[in-house]
């Protein structure tokens, strides 16, 4: 038992000091790969495993995530012209319904991911722009290829590299949201657009969003 | 007189003819002699698929533009844009690159952002979403699914 213990640390170690190797990688890379291992941290961990763990685990992917991702820019993205003609209450409650789908949408992905780990493969910076490209190595060998679009929300001379896109096999992530909030907007109004995408979350989420709805079943 | 009436005639017509020749030609060839108006933004892609110069640029299914030249910048594809005067394309628009059809032509679609700033003439489009490979994606989907 005990050799097989120090032959995984050992071969995880040498597995890290591997990636950590060839990265002459930039402040965006830095980031961006703080906060991934942060959210695997918390996928891997045997301690929170277990369905009585859920909440946990969402709580603290989130925290790890609200801290890369800038999810004010993502919404605004995702809605484009239409963004504009929003009341400063109705922008804020439009990003914590955005960020709640967001989150929503990709956890159960998050979770079930069992894989190797992630390449950093390539960083391009432009100005107060920034371009990782990643590949995310899942256990059955297939690669896929994640690319995080970065804004420098930093003060000056200070980096802070906020997520504002995630591409994944090349499609982006606020160009598919935008394409369908037009659509659904051109046939209805905004208050229909939210309604539509509180739907779409379980009940126990929307009672952070809705106050009439009480906490109902719990679906988890 | 006569003979002179009849040359000058003939040379006129050939004179008209060489004209409707060299018009449709260069309508035809979408070649551009007398200079483009507009102006023209870059977009950089990872894959453009086989995207021709001369294709359509296109918002909302419009089309506002060609694409005029595509070269091959540190293993990346530059693409030049010539966007017709009088069309704004904002600082958070995203190009793509799409397919008329599912293996018709491609051509290069803006999907307008809600920016206040505009891309500037000689701008450049900083979102682009590249052109899909189905082949690679069959494949992973095949390959994935084993």
């Amino acid at each position: 038992m005990r050799v097989t213990r120090t032959f995984r640390t050992m071969s995880s170690l040498l597995l890290l000091a591997a990636l950590a190797v060839p990265a002459l990688s930039g402040v965006p890379t830095e980031q961006v790969k703080e906060t991934t291992e942060k959210i695997l941290e918390v996928v891997k961990d045997p301690a929170l495993k277990g369905d009585d763990k859920a909440g946990e685990r969402k709580r603290l992917i989130r925290v790890a995530a609200d801290e890369r991702f800038d999810w004010q820019e993502m919404a605004r993205r995702s809605l484009g012209r239409h963004w504009r003609s929003l009341t400063d209450e109705e922008k804020e409650d439009f990003v914590a319904l955005f960020s709640e789908l967001i989150g929503h949408s990709y956890l159960a992905k998050i979770q079930g991911y069992t894989g190797e780990g992630v390449r950093y493969e390539d960083e391009k910076v432009d100005d107060k722009y920034g371009v990782v490209e990643t590949t995310i190595v899942t256990s059955k060998g297939v690669d896929i290829p994640v690319l995080y679009r970065l804004k420098n929300k930093g003060a000056e001379g200070g980096a802070l590299w906020l997520v504002y896109d995630v591409s994944i096999e090349g499609v982006s992530l606020v160009n598919n949201y935008r394409t369908q909030f037009k659509a659904i907007l051109s046939k209805s109004s905004h208050d229909e657009l939210v309604e539509k995408l509180k739907a779409k979350l379980p009940k126990d989420e929307e009672c952070k969003t809705d106050d009439e709805s009480s906490a109902s079943a719990d679906s988890q | 007189m006569k003979k002179f009436d009849v040359g000058l005639t003939v040379g006129l017509f050939m004179v008209v003819g060489i004209v409707c020749l060299a018009f449709l030609s260069i309508k035809l060839g979408r070649m551009e002699v007398l200079g483009s108006s507009g102006y023209n933004v870059r977009a950089v892609f990872t894959e453009t698929g086989g995207l021709r110069s001369g294709a359509s640029v296109v918002i909302a299914g419009v089309e506002i533009g060609r694409v005029k030249a595509i070269t091959l910048e540190d293993y990346e594809a530059h693409v030049l844009l010539n966007i017709n005067g009088g069309v704004e394309i904002q600082e958070d628009s995203i190009a793509s690159i799409k397919t008329r059809g599912l293996i018709g032509e491609k051509f290069v679609d803006i999907s307008p952002g809600g920016a206040e700033e505009i891309v500037q003439p000689g701008g450049r489009i900083r979102d682009t979403q590249p052109a899909v490979d189905l082949e690679s994606l069959i494949s992973k989907f095949v390959f994935g699914d084993t």
